[in-house]
């Protein structure tokens, strides 16, 4: 499997002792972009701040197959996509062990890039072919006793309100789904200051790195 | 030869004749060609090459209508309809459209709420406005899994309304108007009460797990 693309940042300091893994970054950025870039790398900063160790998927560099729909993740292999030799079950494991998982994306029609949806469709191991009711609706049950907070941070070329809505739904109704204790969302337009980047980052992640800095304490 | 013609769009990446989004689509389909529309049926999973990838946007700026049928993958689209709908934007927003084509969505979930299917709808929209379709408005489906990838019809009565909606969604269409609000209404009827829905749901995961020799283990924690 193709490793050389995924970062652990928490081996930075030789000799140190290392901190765990912590928080787990799904870049969604398509080939070509690089408008992610610049707030990926304030994004990794505000984790570690946390002393948290990170991890950080470049998704569109790495082998991953998509979802094909079978349920054999529930059924044949429960827990495990049948799929094996992608870096399906790496990612999986290494979000269902993190306390944050933040999925970074350009917003795309009020969703996520179909890369960082190739790698969410192939999270549905985690959760229970059963089901449990919630507010009036039906979810999946957990699998898991412990799952991550989840934080949605998306990137908009122009300004649109529906779209980041529907971006600010999404990432609550993933929350929902795969039972997030935390959640937090933000929306950022494309080419923004640095100084502007982290101080939204850093107000919109508020919950969610809250939550990260007592995990880690 | 008529000129009008209809391409529908199947999401699901399960092998050709056994999806719930086929049959949902055809169904639709099926309509539409009775009301004097060309059709024809692509598979997302079989348009990712760059030749059938070119074939589906050659057909979709030559129709009068595109249909989309998909699953709801995680609360949104599958990720290979979202990619398609990546390319069909970036190819309609860098070359001329050659007409108007409408864009209708049909979204269908494993839930028997069909609200589960929002947010996708409302992810269609969006694409509808920046690939420069005609929004022509979408339905969600909850429940999709009990139609079992059969034919609309030879799932019979239980599923009445949910073929009731798509007649009135494919009247409108024909005349050329968007999905009126009441077909949404015939497809939020509830094939089934919620609670005997996730029972009799339950019950096929375990009969399912029986046969493939898993029963103990639909609960196991491999990556704990």
């Amino acid at each position: 499997m193709n490793k050389g693309s995924d970062v652990t940042h928490a081996t930075v300091d030789q000799g140190a002792v290392l901190p765990a893994t912590r928080a787990v970054v799904l870049n969604g950025a398509l080939r070509g972009d690089e408008t992610l870039a610049p707030i990926e790398s304030m994004l990794l900063e505000l984790l570690r701040e946390t002393g948290a160790g990170v991890r950080d998927f470049q998704l569109r560099d790495i082998p991953l197959a998509h979802c094909q729909g079978c349920f054999e993740c529930w059924l044949e292999t429960p827990g495990l996509c049948k799929v094996d030799g992608d870096a399906g079950r790496e990612i999986t494991g290494a979000l269902i062990g993190s306390d944050l998982m933040v999925l970074l994306t350009p917003v795309t029609f009020g969703g996520y890039s179909s890369e960082i949806k190739k790698a969410m469709d192939r999270s549905i191991c985690l959760v229970s072919p059963f089901f449990r009711r919630v507010g009036g609706e039906v979810h999946h049950k957990r699998r898991y006793r412990h799952y991550p907070a989840l934080a949605g941070v998306g990137v908009l070329r122009e300004p649109d309100e529906e779209q980041e809505r529907i971006f600010g739904t999404l990432v609550e109704r993933n929350a929902l789904n795969l039972a997030s204790p935390v959640t937090a969302v933000c929306v950022l337009p494309a080419g923004a200051p640095p100084t502007v980047v982290r101080e939204r980052l850093a107000a919109s992640l508020e919950p969610v790195l809250g939550h990260l800095a007592r995990r880690v304490a | 030869m008529s000129a009008r013609r209809a391409v529908l769009l199947v999401g699901s990446a399960r092998p050709r004749g056994t999806g719930n989004s086929e049959a949902i689509g055809s169904y639709l389909l099926e309509r539409l060609a009775e009301g004097g529309m060309d059709t024809e049926v692509l598979h997302v999973s079989r348009t990712q090459r760059p030749e059938k990838e070119r074939q589906l946007l050659q057909a979709v700026d030559g129709a009068e209508l595109f249909v989309l049928s998909t699953p709801l993958y995680v609360d949104a689209l599958p990720y290979l309809v979202t990619r398609s709908a990546e390319r069909i934007a970036a190819h309609r927003t860098a070359t001329p459209v050659p007409s108007a084509v409408g864009f209708v969505a049909l979204v269908n979930c494993g839930f028997p709420e069909w609200e589960h299917t929002k947010t996708a709808l409302e992810i269609c929209r969006v694409f509808a406005r920046q690939s420069g379709f005609a929004w022509m408005g979408g339905l969600g489906y909850g429940a999709g899994e009990a139609i079992g990838g059969r034919s609309l019809e030879e799932v019979g009565g239980l599923i009445r309304s949910l073929r009731q909606g798509l007649d009135v969604a494919a009247e409108a269409l024909l005349a050329g108007r968007p999905v009126p609000e009441g077909a949404q209404a015939l497809l939020a009827r509830p094939m089934v009460p919620s609670r005997l829905y996730t029972v009799l749901g339950s019950i096929g995961w375990l009969r399912a797990a029986r046969r493939k020799g898993t029963l103990g283990k639909l609960g196991d924690r491999p990556l704990e």
